[in-house]
């Protein structure tokens, strides 16, 4: 393959002159009957011949050593096929883009409900039976610690950023804020539990894997066996949802893989619900330390952003929770701090937007404060403050639509309605509304694609993954709009880890960065047509199976005595260092708040996002629907609960762990895109979204509730035990 | 033993040799994949599928339901749908436009849940699509698509007719545990009195995760479904009996008129899924102190009928309810039936929850404070999540009784609520937000009872 194509520069807008109609139409999903039917198959859904089951064994103690397994009463099962370990297992999943196997603890126990070993059978119940059955043998060590504030906390040095004198700067603001604020632990909860069949086939595994990003998957899943990536080919046509926890391989897969080459037989694992909760990585839960100063015109003087996050010891990762806080506003005055509490709960990674999710209830939620503080309205604050240049790296913006979100929002919202606090009453209800600032920043990820144009149409080719995201449509509109094909002529084949590796679904880069290199691939065919036909590529015109350009005209068929095939891959260029890239926009939120009881209502949401190009109106408009929702559920119900003792998970199922259902929802939702090309971003000039919706959106909802009650809630979620005991502590 | 239903339309005749198999296991046992599992214990909804008995089409969660269950019935899965030649249901099509599915994980389930919707004609989707969860998609687009889909003909397929099927006789045995199926209250009352370790079960509800997530082995087990006399509601001089097979999704029909309050609190009782199969008789007798039923049927001075052989008692329900854990059932007693009484006009209930829909309570109140002439007379109050049983409010009973219906006399009387309970932190609540917001529901009840708006009109 040719080298890959740098973002070093702006290109031209080509998909606004191709005029096939189909960028940015809310087309339906490709795949949306075979979900409907049931025929979409996920990856437990194979049977090969000779499948056996596999259920994994689980620590039962917080820290120690394995010593040893009998497996004598497991034997007596009739159907019982082994229990297999060893030094391949992994402790935890890969976290996102690792590209190496994880830790591979040996005998060591990090975390309760740590997967020890797997357990085959010929049926699953045998093999859940016989788990069952497993003794394990341990040399505990005593007295991990499991809860944030009693592991040991060291500094994350990445994360400092000092600017000018925070402390001077507080003290002489005209006004400030200066609050705690602590956010739960969270679960992605996708709704297919983590699975995997394995087979080996003359050496070569063959992975149904429920997995993300497959390009890096593959070198994670080699590393992790012990074999060159191209003996591992992994196939993940559908996921049912990912959310960051299927971004890197995890037990299910290497055990499976282990034990279908140790008996010569496909294997498969599924996780329990409560194995997803306990076993995957999490969301860590936060401490956080805002600091705000302002001067009398509502100017902000100073941002402190200090935070504790949680994960294992040899875990590379760390909730980025201060991300939004370094480039939303701006401030002479900085500081950004981070620690981390080594301790031993189940290990953290990649939730949906890693950082902003947690890191801007704290952030927007101060500066809610702030405005009252200084009599001023929080969008106005927020308008004051748009910094001109990147506050930490000086680097220019590329487009951002905050100003524009925020007047917009207002407006389509009634924000001028907004009532006085604790002013507003329906029978036992308060009513309040509140808002805040969206920000996600946006990346291009090396990514790869194939494109083949024939006589019957055009094929994408790519190991892209399809997480319910709408990679199928996006990536088929991409191609159809610069072929000049109807979108039922382009076939989208997706998920293989033998096609072009794509950047995968992750840090909402996965439509825009395998979107371009589809784009590319596709721009290289319509190079050739240029040629064939005799014309400049930038005068080429293909529609409605004719070729135009330069005075002539041809057949499309007729340029096509063979199949033309082309394979493109980008990557950032010098745009990523010159400028910074991000989704911008802003939340609404009014709320309803029972006096009586505690609880929390919201009864309308709007969001207004700038996330450039708007690749299909549907899918996009989807994302941040969804994003808006987990708001919601951060804010109000959604908390992981650990056990004081061992750290181990106690709301560990879908009936303890609350993501929003139906009522908790409003049926006004409103989602608003503003019209944006990113020239910076990449060649498409398209931005994510996956995440964006999910950023500020809680906060609003807190803001609301402050609107409504006077009551400043800093604890997450906030459950209605926690608004009763706000007004009883008459805060 | 064997059992013959009715599978998309296609009669199957299948050996049972584990009566505790869940039907979703079976089904994906089967290679019909379609239908999902997100939970396997009735929380998601990823797994419903629709079964149609002589009481109509139900959606049900194939992963709460047994094999035996299926005897005679009808079942409908994601699969079949979709009509023989591959023709979309209204419903499939609604999805797809709408943008209804994006990971498509737990779409089946929600097209299930909508097809049965559809199949009876109901729109009041936001209820009965509580039970289905969705990570992807805020819930709105499907509510579109369920709404695009009403006025659309059902298709020709979707009408399914059970099976009309001899006896399963008494006495059958499975191979790993003897399955009985009864075909009626005295059918059962003899067999388990001379098995009285069996253990009962009617929609399985709570008894399949027994299996599902505790992996325990039930030795004897019967199967109520098919005792119809349990399943009756009859209207007597003095009120209602209520048979202990009646579903709450029937007695949540039922009560709408003559009780409405009591109907309204089962409108958040689980989800359609599990109301479909859940009965009145499994929530009584499991003596949960979480269950929504129990707080209600004691305020209302419900009584309940167990019965032992052809010996049957009648006593308040409240007295059911020993300690956590312990119930007034002799071994080879089960819970025949409930009775209500005709009325309760002064009854009010509420559940708060974490979450709106399909969770558990944190304090379930079931309010009646009768007045005359401006004073209360004899109310009844019962709470759930408030102790390790579903218990009456004596002390604050008493205290009320008597006093004018003021807030100020409320407010009086309500300390004397913390001398009835002393409830439990847990994840759910903090014990003090449970005893306050028991005591806040006396004055909300006030405020309701002079016209203010209750929490259930503030739809989001």
């Amino acid at each position: 393959m040719s080298e890959a194509f740098k973002m070093d520069e702006a290109q031209p807008r080509l998909l606004d002159e191709t005029g096939q109609g189909l960028i940015g139409e809310p087309l339906d999903r490709p795949e949306g009957r075979l979900k409907v039917t049931g025929q979409a198959r996920y990856s437990a859904e194979y049977a090969p011949e000779r499948m056996v089951h596999g259920v994994l064994v689980r620590a039962t103690i917080t820290r120690g050593r394995v010593t040893g397994f009998d497996d004598s009463a497991a034997q007596a099962l009739p159907g019982y096929l082994g229990l297999f370990h060893g030094p391949r297992f992994i402790r935890n999943p890969a976290q996102g883009m690792a590209d190496e196997a994880p830790c591979q603890p040996g005998e060591s126990i990090d975390y309760h409900g740590q997967p020890v070993a797997l357990v085959v059978a010929e049926s699953f119940e045998t093999a859940r039976d016989a788990a069952a059955r497993i003794v394990v043998h341990y040399d505990e060590a005593p007295g991990a610690p499991v809860a944030p504030d009693t592991g040991e906390i060291e500094e994350n040095e990445k994360r400092k950023s000092v600017q000018g004198d925070l402390e001077a700067a507080m003290a002489g603001a005209a006004a400030v804020v200066d609050a705690e604020y602590t956010t739960a632990g969270h679960a992605a909860a996708a709704m297919e539990p983590h699975a995997a069949i394995a087979e080996w086939r003359d050496g070569r595994l063959l992975m149904h894997g429920s997995l993300q990003m497959i390009r890096f998957n593959k070198n994670e899943l080699a590393d992790a066996l012990g074999v060159s990536p191209e003996a591992v080919r992994i196939l993940a046509p559908y996921v049912g949802g990912g959310f960051g926890s299927k971004l890197g391989i995890s037990s299910e897969h290497v055990s499976a893989a282990l034990a279908a080459r140790a008996l010569e037989r496909p294997v498969r694992v599924v996780m329990s619900r409560q194995t997803v909760f306990d076993a995957v990585l999490r969301r860590t839960e936060t401490w956080q330390r805002l600091r705000l100063g302002a001067d009398k015109d509502g100017r902000l003087t100073a941002i402190g952003h200090e935070d504790r996050v949680s994960n294992l010891e040899g875990e590379g990762f760390a909730e980025p929770v201060s991300a939004a806080t370094r480039f939303l506003y701006s401030a002479p005055n900085r500081l950004i701090r981070q620690h981390i509490s080594r301790n031993h709960r189940t290990p953290s990674g990649s939730v949906r937007a890693p950082g902003e999710a947690v890191g801007m209830f704290a952030l927007e939620t101060a500066m809610d404060e702030l405005a009252e503080k200084l009599g001023l309205d929080p969008v106005e604050l927020r308008l004051r403050n748009i910094p001109e240049r990147h506050p930490v790296t000086g680097q220019a913006y590329t487009a951002r639509a905050l100003a524009e979100s925020l007047r917009e929002g207002a407006k389509r919202f009634g924000w001028d309605q907004r009532p006085e606090t604790g002013s507003r009453r329906e029978g036992e209800w308060l009513i309040g509304m509140g808002m805040a600032g969206a920000g996600r920043s946006n990346m291009l990820v090396p990514s790869a694609a194939r494109v083949t144009l024939s006589r019957d149409g055009a094929l994408v080719e790519t190991d892209m993954t399809d997480i319910g995201t709408g990679s199928y449509a996006i990536l088929g509109q991409i191609a159809g709009e610069m072929l000049g094909l109807p979108i039922d002529k382009v076939a989208v084949h997706l998920a293989d880890s033998d096609l072009p590796g794509a950047s995968g679904s992750g840090g909402s880069f996965g439509a825009s960065s395998s979107g371009s290199s589809v784009f590319l691939a596709a721009r290289k065919i319509r190079e050739i047509l240029a040629q064939r036909l005799g014309c400049k590529p930038e005068e080429l015109k293909v529609s409605g199976g004719e070729v135009s350009g330069g005075g002539t005209r041809a057949k499309l068929a007729d340029l096509l005595p063979e199949p033309i095939s082309a394979e493109a891959k980008i990557e950032k260029g010098k745009t990523a260092e010159s400028h910074f890239s991000a989704g911008f926009g802003a939340h609404f939120v009014e709320v309803a708040v029972s006096e009586v009881s505690g609880e929390i209502r919201v009864r309308r949401m709007l969001g207004v996002f700038g996330i450039g190009r708007v690749l299909n109106e549907k899918t996009a408009r989807s994302q941040a629907v969804g994003g808006m929702v987990w708001g919601v559920g951060s804010a109000l119900h959604e908390e992981l609960g650990h056990d004081p003792r061992t750290g181990h998970i106690v709301t560990r199922d879908l009936a303890n762990y609350h993501i929003p259902a139906h009522a908790d929802i409003p049926r006004d939702m409103e989602v608003v895109f503003l019209p944006e090309r990113d020239d910076q971003a990449n060649p498409i000039q398209s931005k994510g979204i996956g995440e964006l919706g999910i950023s500020g959106s809680g906060a609003a909802v807190i803001n609301a509730v402050h609107n409504a009650t006077g009551l400043r809630l800093r604890h997450f979620p906030a459950t209605p035990d926690k608004v009763l005991a706000g007004w009883a502590d008459g805060r | 033993m064997q059992i013959t239903f009715l599978l998309n339309g296609e009669t199957r005749v299948v050996t049972v040799n584990d009566p505790t198999q869940s039907v979703l296991d079976w089904l994906r046992g089967e290679g019909l994949t379609g239908t999902k599992e997100g939970c396997n214990e009735g929380d998601c909804g990823a797994c419903s599928v629709i079964v149609t008995d002589e009481t109509g089409a139900k959606p049900l969660n194939a992963c709460l339901m047994m094999l035996p269950h299926l005897h005679g019935r009808a079942l409908r899965t994601v699969e079949g749908i979709a009509g023989p030649q591959g023709a979309l249901h209204p419903v499939q099509e609604a999805m797809i436009a709408h943008h209804g599915s994006q990971c498509g994980f737990c779409t089946p389930g929600f097209i299930a849940s909508m097809a049965a919707a559809h199949l009876n004609g109901r729109k009041d989707h936001d209820d009965l699509l509580a039970g289905n969860l969705c990570r992807c998609t805020g819930y709105a687009p499907i509510i579109r698509a369920a709404k695009a889909a009403e006025e659309a003909p059902v298709p020709d397929w979707m009408r399914d007719t059970p099976l009309q099927m001899p006896e399963i006789s008494s006495g059958v045995r499975g191979q790993t545990a003897p399955t009985f199926l009864p075909q009626s209250a005295d059918d059962l009352a003899e067999w388990y009195l001379a098995h009285p370790e069996a253990t009962l079960i009617a929609g399985a509800t709570d008894v399949g995760l027994w299996v599902t997530k505790q992996l325990r082995e039930l030795g004897e087990v019967a199967f109520l479904g098919q005792c119809r006399d349990l399943q009756r509601i009859e209207e007597t001089a003095d009120g209602f009996a209520i048979g202990a097979g009646v579903t709450i999704a029937a007695l949540r029909a039922a009560m709408a008129t003559p009780h409405p309050a009591f109907a309204e609190l089962l409108r958040r009782f689980a989800s359609e899924q599990v109301r479909q199969a859940a009965t009145i008789g499994g929530n009584i007798a499991n003596g949960s102190p979480i269950g929504d039923g129990a707080p209600a049927l004691i305020a209302m001075g419900g009584r309940l009928t167990l019965r032992k052989g052809a010996a049957r008692r009648t006593i308040p329900l409240e007295a059911f309810f020993l300690e956590y854990g312990k119930q007034d059932r002799a071994p080879g007693e089960f819970v025949e039936s409930v009775t209500l009484p005709k009325s309760a006009p002064a009854l009010t209930c509420y559940k708060l929850s974490k979450r709106f829909d399909q969770d558990i309570s944190a304090v379930c109140g079931a309010l009646s404070i009768p007045r005359e002439e401006g004073r209360i007379r004899a109310p009844r109050l019962a709470f759930g999540g408030m102790a390790g049983i579903p218990k009456r409010a004596a002390a604050l009973e008493a205290a009320l009784d008597g006093q004018p219906f003021t807030e100020a006399a409320i407010t009086a009387a309500l300390p004397a609520l913390e001398d009835d309970f002393t409830p439990l932190s847990d994840m759910r609540a903090s014990a003090r937000y449970r005893m306050e917001a028991a005591k806040a529901m006396l004055i909300r009840y006030l405020r309701e009872a002079e016209g203010a708006q209750s929490i259930l009109e503030v739809q989001p």
